[in-house]
């Protein structure tokens, strides 16, 4: 016992640090503000400065990618992620769907192991956690970055080089694991000798992105940008080194693996998905965000405080005190960076809900960002531990997880496949409503799905805490939840498969001639 | 903001420091506990058994980290007594498990020894409870037209039973269930075991709240 | 907001790049990470609260702990009465009356007197098991053995307490002579009544010889394979209750319950009043004569205790529950009905002693829950209903820190099990 102490006391300056480092970025923003000699930088920032041979002064804001041959520099690398995306969508929807059917029909699927319902879960998390979502995300990325920096992709060769390695990654990966073959750590089961190819598709990723932000044509980073490059660089690092095998074991192996697994979530998808908001929401709406200062809280808060969150999945159980105190309370303190977030993409879209009616994709997009603020403030008050005491280890966090991945970080990768799938191949979606039929699937799949899992994880979590209850209780009350579960989750692949048809209807569709059109045809 | 290199560097540190303090530090504190006094390293065969619990993902569904007393009644069920980080010493990697759609199997060899309970219950849970919904593992097993020297023939109910022959556990099965039997936790813990004493305080405070109102009665 | 900001939703104006308008951060941003910051540091101050506590909750257990192995300080004669009135004045008396008929008396015993404490430490090691006469009254001897429930300090404490209260013998025994007995007893079975304690000890009285039939009975082939292999569908009985009926966990001690009780309790298995998903596939799977004859099979079976407390229970706690009672929360004391000691009742009311604390705690809880109801007059679900969760703890760690229960002899159970008498114990307590 002599040692807690010491490390309590570690521990209790590792918040201290961030709570010190977060007062002095809001310092130096609210000086900034007032009078400092860094306001003409401020002002190149926000104002004219940049870009200023291109735009015209009346209209700083304003300049046309196409027309710069950006787009058309990134087009195909992008295609080809948002393809290979949505087949892993529909591939790993209808695994989860499997998994989830297991859950109540346990007879259903006992023919042979790949069916069983371990398997077929874990299937369902790789192949829609780095399928899916990362590539979608990426291929935002890809989109996005070019555009803001003002220049054209640098190295697109060698991203198709990482698509192509990242898919023989996810595939084999996706396999192996099928067949019994895992590393067996939640959200790192694909085994480490295959995610060595998925660590050189991630490098080829990474040099591309970094060549095209040095070239750029900007003097300042949008705040998209920020949350790319720093998850473009994270996500490698903590790939690989949650990946090294032999290096840990017992509980020092289950603290790496949530440091992992919720920096997976915090530190890649989240930015993903968060910077795609950003720059979608204000480019459909032709309005800007609400402030650069909020954004800079935002992130910077974000990075502090997400990146300690992780040891909240172990609360209770075999690991240092201080350390699970510790992970609460940066838990909580994410409630600053997602306000900072919230404030700025939801005023603009408040501001703005016209277009919230008019423009199909930022219904996806906004409803996600929406959604972002309410995983994170679920997930701040699931780690206190009177709410963790009920929650963990019942289907409530499932539905959690869910509001994260699929309502926030799904959503806003669907609203930016409408948006920049017609963008970047010249031509339109050919089913239109199927669009809004595949909105309003996912809305009330998800909502069903949603409202199952939570109300049925708390009588879950309550029945196992009532020694009077017999554990058979709490499995014999979950199952209606769980076919409701299974019900929502039916919607939302049905969603997902009207997603792949009008993808794949345009592909095979005729191309308007449209300026567009030369400019791809060109690269 | 707006040059990346800087952006590069404090990104990186930021992870840097949250390494340092969720894993590298309380890493060297849970080494330096090493293994529980009492705590058996796995046989051959609970190996083998380990790595067919570990592919067949049973993880997802059962958790190997019995809570204390002052937070849940894990005890009470006859899950075991709340572990300690010395208990996992053996384990890579670790099962700890975020999920009890099936109950806690910290202590599953102490509570459920029987080898014949654990083989029916695997070929067909719903043999045993018909509220079960832990798939079936048919395919751990072997039909057979009678048992051959050696074999481990699991006993069934009729309405399970196959009309002619047995059904033989395979080799999986068998490991498999040597790892759930040896997957006994009873010795007494270290006294400077860690793990997770936060709900100390407020299991204290909800007794003290109780026995206040029972005295102003 | 206005019109002409409205585009077609599908080709928005194309030139628009977004940018971060100059705001200042509203002010409740501020308020809220300051809020969230000192919640942060008051949590990490309660934490290191409840990091304290909690050392001292263990400490405090691993010192009853220590207590409830080692209780005898400095005064050997001050704690051998402790240790006699915990343990051996539920059946002998305070003052060592004992009970006409039933229990034999230790004050101005002439078996005591021949032996000393020494003897009185060979029959706690090893328990009782046969006819034994004192001061000219016969009496059907079972008593537990007191060896995985008392230390060898106790034991010598006791017995010397016994010698010197009771017969005024000068000498007691030491904790080494103790040990020593331990070494010599160790796998031994009960004394077989008085006969087999005369044989050992010279200078004892004259002693009633032993029935054979109480020693090794011919076991019913049928009942062995059963216990040992299973049968057809039905798994082992000693696979999970252990090969000396001891149980485990949530899995109930069987050796030296009444058995009419274990009957009983199969019955209800296979007609759905108990309620157990493996119980109940193996009770269906039993014809009549196979539950008489398990019954049977561990109603005789002597076993040495496989419980010990693990529930982090209040031991003091338990202990008045189970010999007092708690008057405040309804409760009697278990040992009204379960019998002195918690050894049983034939034939309601099951042995507690040595019974697995994880299976005594889920059954009260159980019952509380309304998910056990066969009880006889409903008795214990109002019991269980009025504990909580730590007394549940406390008395169930309680009764596992007890000495194992003496087995029904062989050649009573015929005579038990015609003349079952009705509990006529029951009403008394409420």
């Amino acid at each position: 016992m002599q040692i807690t102490p010491t490390l309590g006391l570690l521990l209790a300056l590792s918040f201290v640090i961030s709570l010190i480092a977060l007062s002095i970025l809001i310092w130096a923003i609210a000086n900034r503000q007032v009078r400092t000699p860094d306001q003409d930088d401020a002002r190149t920032i926000f104002a004219p400065g940049e870009g200023a041979e291109i735009d015209e002064h009346d209209k700083p804001h304003h300049f046309d990618p196409v027309r710069a041959g950006i787009d058309a520099s990134s087009a195909r690398p992008v295609l080809w992620l948002v393809g290979a995306a949505v087949f892993w969508l529909i591939y790993g929807s209808l695994h989860g769907l499997a998994a989830s059917l297991e859950l109540h029909l346990p007879d259903m699927m006992t023919g042979a192991a790949q069916m069983t319902f371990g398997r077929m879960r874990t299937v369902h998390l790789n192949s829609v956690a780095y399928g899916w979502a990362s590539q979608a995300g990426l291929a935002s990325v890809f989109w996005i970055i070019p555009r803001i920096f003002h220049t054209r992709l640098r190295h697109a060769g060698m991203v198709k080089t990482g698509i192509v390695l990242w898919n023989i990654g996810v595939a084999a990966g996706v396999a192996a694991i099928a067949s019994g073959w895992t590393d067996g750590l939640e959200w790192l089961e694909i085994p480490w000798q295959i995610d060595i190819i998925l660590a050189a598709g991630a490098a080829c990723f990474v040099l591309p992105l970094i060549q095209t932000a040095r070239a750029r044509k900007v003097h300042h980073i949008y705040v998209s940008g920020w949350y790319f490059l720093a998850g473009i660089l994270w996500f490698p690092v903590l790939f690989v080194i949650a990946n090294i095998p032999g290096l840990h074991w017992g509980i020092e192996q289950a603290t790496v693996n949530w440091w992992f697994a919720h920096n997976v979530l915090g530190l890649w998808l989240t930015p993903l998905g968060v910077g795609t908001a950003y720059y979608m929401i204000p480019k459909i709406i032709g309005k800007p965000v609400y402030s650069y200062a909020v954004s800079l809280v935002g992130f910077w808060a974000l990075a502090l405080f997400y990146s300690q969150v992780g040891i909240h999945h172990l609360i209770g159980g075999p690991v240092p005190t201080w350390l699970v105190t510790l992970s609460i309370v940066h838990s909580v303190m994410m409630f600053v960076p997602v306000i900072a977030v919230a404030i700025n993409q939801h005023v603009t879209v408040a501001r703005n809900l016209w277009a919230f009616k008019e423009s199909v994709p930022l219904r996806f997009i906004s409803l996600g960002a929406l959604c972002y603020t309410l995983a994170s403030f679920q997930g701040s008050i699931e780690a206190l531990r009177s709410v963790n005491s009920i929650t963990h280890f019942t289907h409530y966090t499932v539905g959690h997880a869910h509001l994260g991945a699929y309502a926030f970080v799904s959503l806003v990768m669907m609203g930016a496949i409408y948006q920049i799938v017609p963008r970047a191949t010249g031509k339109q979606f050919p089913f239109p409503r199927m669009i809004m039929w595949h909105f309003w699937l996912n809305v009330i799949g998800f909502a069903v799905y949603f409202l199952s899992l939570t109300i049925g994880g708390v009588l879950q979590g309550l029945a196992m805490l009532d020694a009077t209850k017999p554990f058979a209780d709490s499995v014999t009350l979950l199952k209606p939840y769980l076919e409701g579960r299974s019900l929502g989750g039916g919607l939302m692949t049905l969603g997902h498969v009207l997603l792949a048809i009008n993808l794949i209807a345009l592909a095979f569709a005729k191309r308007e001639t449209t300026e567009t059109d030369n400019m791809v045809a060109a690269e | 903001m707006n040059r990346y290199l800087p952006l590069a560097i404090t990104t990186l540190a930021i992870l840097a420091i949250a390494t340092l303090f969720l894993v590298i530090a309380p890493g060297m504190q849970i080494r330096g506990q090493g293994a529980a006094p009492g705590l058996q390293p796995y046989t051959e065969a609970e190996a083998r058994g380990r790595e067919v619990y570990i592919s067949m993902g049973c993880v997802y569904c059962h958790s190997q980290q019995p809570r204390a007393t002052a937070q849940a009644p894990d005890a009470e069920r006859g899950w075991g007594r709340a572990s300690v980080a010395g208990d996992y010493a053996y384990d890579a990697p670790h099962l700890l498990g975020t999920m009890r759609s099936g109950p806690d199997l910290m202590d599953i060899g102490d509570r459920l020894p029987s080898q014949g309970w654990q083989l029916t219950h695997l070929y067909q849970p719903r043999a045993i409870s018909s509220w079960s919904i832990m798939p079936a593992y048919p395919f751990l097993f072997e039909h057979k037209d009678k048992a051959a020297q050696g074999d481990v023939v699991v006993k069934l109910p009729p309405a399970y039973a196959p009309e002619t022959g047995v059904i033989v556990a395979n080799q999986e099965a068998l490991d498999l269930v040597a790892y759930l039997r040896g997957m006994r936790h009873d010795y007494a813990p270290p006294a400077d075991g860690l793990r997770d004493d936060g709900y100390a305080l407020m299991a204290a405070q909800a007794k003290s709240k109780t026995e206040a109102a029972k005295s102003a009665q | 907001m206005t019109d002409k900001n409205k585009q077609d939703p599908r080709l928005p104006d194309e030139t628009f790049e977004p940018y971060e308008a100059n705001r200042r951060i509203p002010l409740p941003v501020y308020w809220i990470a300051i809020a969230l910051a000192i919640w942060g540091v008051v949590m990490l101050v309660q934490t290191s609260h409840s990091t304290l506590l909690a050392d001292k909750e263990r400490a405090a257990l691993d010192k009853q702990d220590v207590a409830a192995n080692a209780p005898v300080g400095a005064e050997p004669a001050a704690s051998g009465k402790t240790v006699f009135n915990a343990n051996c004045a539920t059946c002998h008396g305070e003052f060592g009356t004992g009970s006409v008929g039933a229990v034999p008396p230790l004050a101005n015993s002439d078996i005591v007197k021949a032996g000393g404490a020494k003897l009185i430490a060979q029959i706690a090691m090893r328990g009782i098991d046969g006819p034994i006469t004192v001061n000219g009254t016969t009496y059907d001897g079972h008593m537990p053995n007191f060896a995985s429930a008392l230390d060898d300090k106790e034991i010598a404490a006791a017995a010397s307490y016994v010698a010197r209260t009771f017969t005024g013998a000068k000498d007691g025994v030491s904790a080494e002579a103790v040990a020593e007995i331990r070494k010599a007893s160790a796998g031994q079975d009960p004394w077989a009544g008085g006969a087999e304690l005369a044989a050992a000890t010279p200078g004892l009285p004259a002693q009633p010889s032993a029935p054979q039939a109480a020693a090794d009975m011919v076991q019913n082939a049928d009942v062995a394979t059963l216990v040992s292999q299973g049968a057809g569908s039905v798994w082992s009985c000693a696979s999970c209750h252990g090969d000396q009926g001891e149980g485990t966990q949530t899995v109930p001690r069987l050796a030296g319950l009444p058995a009419a009780y274990i009957a009983k309790q199969l019955h209800d298995f296979q007609q759905g009043t108990r309620e157990n998903d493996s119980m109940a596939y193996v009770a269906k799977a039993l014809t009549d004569a196979q539950i008489t004859a398990l019954a049977d099979h561990y109603a005789v079976m002597r076993a040495p205790s496989g419980a010990r407390p693990s529930l982090d229970g209040d031991l003091a706690r338990g202990e008045q529950i189970a010999r007092e009672g708690d008057w405040s929360i309804g409760v009697p004391a278990c040992f009204t009905c379960h019998g002195p000691s918690g050894f049983g009742v034939a034939p309601d009311f099951p042995a507690l002693a040595a019974q697995q604390p994880a299976y005594v705690a889920h059954q009260l809880a159980m019952w509380a829950g309304g998910s056990r109801h066969n009880s006889p007059l409903g008795l214990m679900a109002g019991i269980g209903k009025a504990l909580n969760d730590a007394d549940r703890r406390a008395v169930a760690d309680y009764l596992a820190s007890l000495p194992p229960v003496p087995a029904t002899p062989k050649v009573e159970l015929t005579a038990m099990r015609s003349d079952a008498q009705p509990a006529k114990e029951t009403t008394n307590d409420q």
